[in-house]
Order: structure tokens, then C-alpha cells, then sequence
């Protein structure tokens, strides 16, 4: 093979960076998960497993493991169901239009994420305009307290990860032959049974892209978290950082991520080969 | 068994007009191509019957009831489209039982019927096969089966054969017409092609922008066209401006043409000394001793052998060029003085009808 050499030399800088920047980053992270803690300073000499036993032994940790994955199961759902209609409507959108509602769509994103999540603050403050509204609309009785709940942070996460849902949603919507369709139509199948039939399963390697996306991100989401949640709620990328940043315990934070990385991976696993049957069928 | 009737269809996209009063009809168990060029309006007019369409004028009649306001999923009509349509995520056996199992039949007879769908198209054993791991012409067999299976009213096939390779687009061809005629289907053939059009078809209507230019049977289309355009687009022809002089006898006319006077017949309301136009198709034309009686004289300037005749393009002394198909054993060669005999009974007279 005269010409591997030039091929291989061709991917060098990609393996260079990639080497560089994500897997020795993450060599080291799981190396530090496994070193002695010690006074003063990040970390001591010598290596050992208890803070890994300490992680998954404290109720504290577990607890804010299990509700960061069930939360990001809750956030992923919801997105789903807000995505899917705006996924069907941009996906038959031509032209002008298409670009204006693509515009709309991945909007959030434009905005900064602490411009963002003020915002939302602002919002929902006590005094803010939803409470002033809700009550001139008779909807409550006296102004509620929505700030530093955990509905606020879902409900911001869904909006901020909704684009991430909708794209690749309407991608695979958008491959959809309409010829499809009317084959649907001409054997006897209405409107809905066209869309379960063959709109929804068709639409899968978009779905599949999206939750994982999403669920990914909601599980590692921290600012948002951390400014609209308040201090009532533990999540797990909060109690990673404040073990890194606030105790200083650089191995025992390396070995709550180290937890955190693997479940979420573990979860993403678990949905990826439990679909893998409609996966295959409906690879593009 | 079902009559469909097509009255006076009309569509506009924009400013132009699709469709502009088309006609149709097809008896019980009949074939009917729409035939035409690519814009004339036949895939408007099938997918105004599918219902993929509404049109903006006119009414579509199935057995006397109109289906017009009806949408696809109501009228009952099996579609073959060109590119097969069939649902990629679906096996070969969930193709075929698509429809069944949208009107809810039970899974036991579901089986069956499709077993018999797929064994009208020949094709078997590939019942687990997803569409992409097929070959054209076996996509195309179960496109067939998938619309044959609900035993629609009517079959509606979109130029089916125009992404198979010649060698199959026989076969297949051949397989449309046989399941159509077993099971004594309705149905209407979208095609570019008229040898195909010619092959399958009871009926055929040439489409020409947007209107129905004739509607005939193979034969009569071929043989007596009503206009030009239908002469040119069913096969070769060489066609003629003349002036015929009179009425023969017979009802037909004396066309003067090559310094002779031929007797044919025409199509009806063409009055002598109006301009019109004489079809010659190459097989009414013969190479004969140019000393024979009403022998018109003509230069060889072409001859290619094809096999089974001699293609050849002569010119009359007027420098008119006729085509026409010689014997594969003459020795006709190009720059040779000929004789050119005209069969009268394959020449047509047609008015001078603007393209």
C-alpha cells in the first residue's frame, strides 16, 4: 500500500488535537479519581479506591446522581414532545420561511447563558411580569414562588436544548420521501395512521440523535442549575464542582465525574441498543 | 371491475394551465395510457385520479359516483409510483400488507393474500427482505403487489418501468399487463414511451399540453392519427404538407404528391384545397425499379443496415426527404436513382394543425 503513508499523515493533526485536548484530559481525570487525598494541597501520594467508595456509598452523592439522570429523563421527554411538532412544521417549510422559522428555532442559542437565565429570572420573580399576569388573569390568587424550584429548571433547560432536539428531528423528517405519504394514503390510511406508521418510525435517527444530545447535556448542565435551582437542590455536576473548586479535593471531584460520565454513558448505551432494532430499519 | 369516467379535468398552477378539459374514459378491466411528453400534463391528470390533487375544474367518476371531494385514502385506487415508494423501514411482507393491516384483516388472511400478491408478481422468498436490500425490478414487483393486494377499484401506475434497465423494463412490462388482465383490473398507465404505451394498452390517450390530443386504440392511433403531433409521437412518420385535390369515391381524397395523384383516406371534416399534412409511416413506402408505373423518382442519400430491414433516407426531386425501411437483401446504396412505390393503405391525410 504505496499510499497509506500520505492517508495517515493526512488524519495526523485531528489525532494530535483529539489526543491532545479530549483524551488525555480525560486520561488524567481518571487517573486523579484514583490518587491519595491530602491536607493542603489537591492531592497526595499513593493511589486508592475509597473515593470511589465514598461516592457511592453516601446517600448524598447517590441521591444527586439519581436525580441528575432522572431529571435529564424528564428534561429529554419534554423536549421530545416540544420538539416533535416543531420538527413536522419546520420540515415542510420552503424557502423564506423555512430560514425565518429556522432562525426562531435555534434562537435560545444565540442569547449568552447568563443573559439567558436571568431572564428567566426576572420572569418568574415574585413581582415579575408571569406572577402580575397569572393574578390579572384570575389564574392565582397571590404571586407564587417559581424561582429556585425544579420545574423553573426544566422548564429552562427545555427551551435552551429545544433546538438540539428540533434539528436533527427535522433532518430526518425532511428525508422523508412525500411520495411516501401519498403511497400511505392510496392504501387506506388516514392522516394518523400515515404519521404512526410511517412519519414516526422514519423519523427515528433524528429522534435517536436528539435525546441523546439532549440527555447528555441536561445531565452535565450546571449554570442553569445552579442560578435558577437555588441551594435547595443538589445536582451532581454542582456537587462535582464544588468538590473540585470548594473542598479542593481534586480526587474525590475526579471520582464523582469519573461516576457521572460513566452512568450517563451507561443510560445512553442502554436506549442506543434497545432501539437498535428501528435504528437499523430506518438508517437513511 | 370498474368504469372510470374523467370529465372535462381542469388544473392551473400559477398562470399556466396543467390541465385544460381532459376527458377520459376507461371501461371495466380496461388498460388506458395517457402518453406524452414530459410537461403534457398525464402525471397532473393521474395524480388529480389518485387524489394527490385537487383539481381546480372538472369531476372524476367511478362507477357514475363521483370521487372528486373524496381524499386518496377513500377511493379505494392502488398506486405504483416511478421511483416505488415503498416504506424503507418496512420488510417486503409489511410492504404487501400495509394496506391490509390498515383496514384492520386479520393477521391469518393477511398472510395468505399477501403470499398470492406476491406470487401474481413472482416473487417469492424475500418476504424478511427490507426494500433496500432488493434490485430494482424486484422493488418494483412489490410496489405491484402492495397496490394489488387491497384489491383496489383501480390501478394507477406512474411511468413504473422508467428507472429499470431495458432488458427488465420488458419483463416487467410484460408482468403488468398479465396481472392486470388476470385480475381483470381498471387501470390507467402514465408513459413517455409508446412502444410501451402501444404494448400494454386497450386504449391510449396522447396528452399535448394539457389536453387529450386523441384517445384511441393502439392501432387507430398508429394508423390514423388525428393530427401531426400523434403521427410524430407514436413512431417514426414522415409527414407531408399537401393540398388535396378532391374527394375519391370512396370517401377518401386525391392528394397530388411526387408528380403523382394518391387516393387516401383521411380524417373527417378536411375539405379539398385546404392546406393539410400526408402521413407516410416508413413501412408505406418500398424501393421499386424507377421505369414502374406511378414509380416516383428519389435519390438514396442514406442506408443503414438495422437486421431485420435498411433504413434509408431518400430525397424527391423537389429536394423533399422521406424515411423509409427497404429490404435487407436489396442493394439499395446511397447516391443510387430509385422508384419509390407508396402503399396507399398506410397513408393519412390529417388537417394542418398547429404544433
Amino acid at each position: 500500500m504505496k499510499r497509506l503513508l500520505p492517508r495517515l499523515l493526512l488524519g495526523l493533526p485531528a489525532v494530535a488535537l483529539l489526543t491532545l485536548f479530549f483524551v488525555l484530559p480525560y486520561v488524567e481525570m481518571v487517573a486523579m479519581s484514583f490518587r491519595a487525598p491530602a491536607f493542603g494541597q489537591p492531592f497526595g501520594s499513593g493511589h486508592t479506591l475509597m473515593h470511589y467508595g465514598r461516592a457511592l456509598g453516601d446517600p448524598l452523592y447517590t441521591g444527586a446522581l439519581v436525580r441528575s439522570l432522572l431529571t435529564g429523563a424528564l428534561i429529554t421527554a419534554l423536549c421530545l414532545l416540544v420538539s416533535f411538532p416543531l420538527a413536522l412544521h419546520l420540515s415542510r417549510l420552503q424557502g423564506r420561511w423555512h430560514v425565518v422559522f429556522y432562525a426562531c428555532i435555534v434562537s435560545p442559542l444565540l442569547i449568552g447563558v447568563l443573559v439567558r437565565n436571568f431572564g428567566w429570572m426576572v420572569l418568574v420573580a415574585v413581582d415579575g411580569p408571569f406572577n402580575r399576569w397569572a393574578m390579572a388573569a384570575g389564574l392565582i390568587e397571590r404571586p407564587v414562588r417559581v424561582l429556585f424550584t425544579q420545574g423553573i429548571v426544566v422548564m429552562a433547560l427545555v427551551h435552551v436544548f429545544t433546538p438540539f432536539m428540533v434539528l436533527p428531528i427535522a433532518t430526518a423528517l425532511r428525508n422523508v420521501r412525500p411520495e411516501l405519504r401519498e403511497a400511505s394514503a392510496s392504501l387506506g390510511a388516514g392522516a394518523f395512521e400515515t404519521f404512526r406508521r410511517v412519519t414516526l418510525p422514519l423519523s427515528f435517527p433524528g429522534v435517536q440523535a436528539g435525546v441523546t444530545l439532549v440527555f447528555v447535556l441536561s445531565v452535565a448542565a450546571y449554570v442553569t442549575p445552579a442560578l435558577l435551582g437555588g441551594q435547595g437542590i443538589a445536582y451532581m455536576p454542582a456537587v462535582v464542582v464544588r468538590e473540585l473548586i470548594g473542598s479542593f479535593a481534586w480526587p474525590f471531584g475526579a471520582a464523582l465525574a469519573v461516576i457521572m460520565a460513566a452512568s450517563t454513558l451507561a443510560v445512553v448505551t442502554v436506549f442506543t441498543l434497545a432501539t437498535h432494532r428501528l435504528a437499523e430499519r430506518t438508517r437513511a | 371491475m370498474t368504469q372510470i369516467d374523467i370529465i372535462g379535468l381542469t388544473k392551473r398552477y400559477g398562470t399556466t394551465l396543467a390541465l385544460d378539459g381532459v376527458t377520459l374514459q376507461a371501461r371495466e378491466g380496461e388498460l388506458v395510457s395517457l402518453l406524452g411528453p414530459s410537461g403534457c400534463g398525464k402525471t397532473t391528470t393521474l395524480r388529480c385520479i389518485a387524489g394527490f390533487m385537487d383539481p381546480d375544474g372538472g369531476d372524476i367518476l367511478a362507477d357514475g359516483a363521483s370521487v372528486t371531494d373524496l381524499p386518496p385514502q377513500r377511493r379505494d385506487f392502488g398506486v405504483v409510483f416511478q421511483n416505488y415508494a415503498l416504506f424503507p423501514h418496512l420488510t417486503v411482507f409489511e410492504n404487501v400488507a400495509y394496506g391490509l393491516g390498515v383496514r384492520r384483516v386479520p393477521k391469518a388472511e393477511q398472510r395468505t393474500r399477501v403470499a398470492e400478491a406476491l406470487a401474481m408478481v413472482r416473487l417469492q422468498g424475500l418476504e424478511d427482505r427490507l426494500p433496500r436490500a432488493l434490485s430494482g425490478g424486484q422493488q418494483q414487483r412489490v410496489a405491484l403487489a402492495r397496490a394489488l393486494v387491497i384489491r383496489p377499484r383501480l390501478l394507477l401506475l406512474d411511468e413504473p418501468l422508467a428507472n429499470l434497465d431495458a432488458r427488465l423494463r420488458e419483463e416487467v412490462r410484460w408482468l403488468i399487463r398479465d396481472v392486470q388482465q388476470r385480475a381483470r383490473i381498471t387501470a390507467f398507465y402514465v408513459t413517455h414511451d409508446q412502444a410501451e404505451a402501444m404494448a400494454l394498452s386497450d386504449r391510449i390517450a396522447v396528452m399535448k399540453a394539457g389536453r387529450v390530443a386523441q384517445f384511441a386504440t393502439p392501432r387507430e392511433i398508429y394508423q390514423r392519427p388525428a393530427e401531426a403531433y400523434v403521427a410524430r409521437f407514436t413512431g417514426e412518420a414522415n409527414i407531408i404538407p399537401v393540398r388535396p385535390r378532391d374527394r375519391t369515391a370512396g370517401g377518401g381524397f386525391h392528394v397530388p404528391f411526387g408528380g403523382v395523384v394518391l387516393p387516401v383516406s383521411g380524417v373527417e371534416g378536411i375539405r379539398p384545397g385546404d392546406a393539410a399534412m400526408l402521413m407516410l409511416r416508413p413501412e408505406a413506402l418500398s424501393i421499386t425499379d424507377p421505369g414502374a408505373p406511378d414509380a416516383i423518382p428519389a435519390l438514396v442519400l442514406g442506408a443503414a443496415f438495422l437486421g431485420a430491414a435498411l433504413a434509408c433516407e431518400v430525397s424527391l426531386a423537389d429536394g423533399m426527404r422521406l424515411r423509409l425501411q427497404a429490404s435487407p437483401h436489396g442493394t439499395v446504396q446511397p447516391g443510387m436513382t430509385v422508384g419509390l412505390a407508396v402503399d396507399t393503405a398506410h397513408a393519412w391525410l390529417m388537417p394542418d394543425i398547429p404544433q
